[in-house]
């Protein structure tokens, strides 16, 4: 039966629609949940707030959960859902200015949209940043090129890649959130508390 | 009491939260693993299989051939046998059983061409045409009756009676013309014309009279 949009379950013409939707659900989430806090955001990196991990391992943990369980049930078929692109270099040196970036300003880039829509000035700034990088990369992509369209590895995921039993990874991945959890409580209660 | 209860409880939330995620994941793990079937789904093929949308009329193919469509791929999938004695024009041989060889796979599992299949009559077709659809393969045809459907309407149509609508006459005509285009000689065409007597002409006589010899005259 699954996925709804390319087994034409809902028709494609929908899936604009639909993102418009999710999205608006989504940021609604990050903002209720105090996402759009940058002190918030970077209290992960410093130790006095730990929701970011939590909620993202927990976000991962349920789906990847209910996507297995809903494809051994018959309703959904993994090998049809979208699997991203893998470029190596690309993927290592964007990961390093995403970090950069995420604890310089506090925000990731879909947080700050949501920080933007409260009126955040921080996150402003921090927007117009990104149009500045962008307009960069655009400028010089010949350079850059080789770099972004270079190291393609295909769409591989990991079960491809280490040959792993997707079931074994959700249950270690699963065991390794609950430590990361337990982890991240024990070093907040070690951190000085900081009120923001 | 009750509100003391739940809180309680709810002290240990983020411990139950974790077992539930533990179970889940676990479970995971330990549910018994069946083979998944590669292909279509059984009831996508049974929906396939009775409808009658893969038959081709053997005067679409006809039409087909006729008119040399390069989008079609015939397929005899009777034995090497019965294809070398009799077979349609430009059609291909895979016998039913050699139907997944790997150098066959190329001509059915594709995108670009229409596969009609046929064989005597559309049993074996029908056969070669379940399993293509089982593995998903696109474009699969079955030529409705075979090549015995082929030869009683297309290569030796039967001439409708006096009584029949025009329209039969028309599909008799058109039918016809096919099966001359594949080779077929009706008598009609050899009709030797009656050899035009040409009358001659009555020969006439002229006569020419002879002149008299003119009696002697005179004389000694």
């Amino acid at each position: 039966m699954g996925p709804l949009i390319p087994n034409g379950v809902i028709p494609a013409e929908w899936d604009s629609i639909i993102a418009i939707l999710i999205g608006i659900a989504f940021g609604f989430v990050l903002e209720a949940s105090g996402f759009s806090s940058s002190r918030k955001l970077a209290g992960q990196f410093y130790g006095y707030d730990f929701a970011v991990l939590k909620v993202f391992f927990t976000a991962a943990l349920v789906s990847v959960i209910g996507v297995y369980y809903m494809d051994y049930l018959g309703y959904l078929d993994v090998t049809q859902l979208y699997v991203h692109p893998f470029y190596l270099w690309g993927a290592i040196i964007g990961g390093i200015i995403m970090g950069v970036g995420f604890v310089a300003a506090g925000f990731c880039p879909g947080t700050s949209l949501c920080a933007v829509a409260i009126g955040k000035i921080d996150a402003i700034v921090y927007v117009g940043g990104i149009m500045v990088g962008v307009f960069i990369f655009s400028e010089m992509y010949t350079i850059f090129e080789p770099i972004y369209n270079g190291y393609f590895y295909g769409n591989v995921t990991l079960e491809d890649s280490l040959g792993i039993n997707p079931y074994w990874f959700v249950f270690i991945f699963s065991m390794i959130a609950i430590v990361a959890f337990i982890a991240a409580d024990m070093v907040r209660k070690r951190v000085k508390k900081v009120f923001y | 009491m009750v509100k003391k209860k739940i809180a309680k409880v709810l002290a240990f939330r983020y411990t139950i939260l974790a077992v539930i995620l533990i179970l889940l994941a676990g479970g995971l793990v330990l549910l018994p693993k069946y083979q998944k079937h590669e292909g279509i789904k059984p009831e996508e093929l049974l929906s396939n299989t009775i409808s009658s949308e893969r038959y081709m009329t053997t005067d679409r193919l006809a039409h087909i051939l006729i008119n040399q469509d390069p989008s079609f791929i015939l397929i005899d999938v009777r034995d090497e046998k019965s294809f070398v004695n009799y077979t349609l024009p430009n059609a291909i041989n895979i016998p039913l059983k050699n139907l997944f060889n790997e150098e066959n796979i190329g001509y059915l599992n594709q995108n670009q061409y229409d596969v009609v299949l046929f064989s005597n009559d559309h049993f074996y077709a029908d056969q070669a045409w379940i399993l293509c659809n089982r593995l998903g393969y696109k474009n699969m045809r079955v030529l409705k009756g075979g090549i015995n459907e082929w030869y009683a309407t297309i290569i030796n149509p039967l001439k409708p009676a006096d009584n029949m609508p025009a329209t039969d006459f028309d599909l008799y005509a058109t039918r016809k013309a096919a099966s001359m285009f594949f080779g077929v000689v009706y008598p009609e065409q050899f009709k030797v014309e009656a050899p035009k007597i040409v009358k001659e002409a009555p020969k006439k006589v002229i006569t020419i009279e002879k002149k008299k010899k003119a009696p002697a005259e005179g004389g000694c």
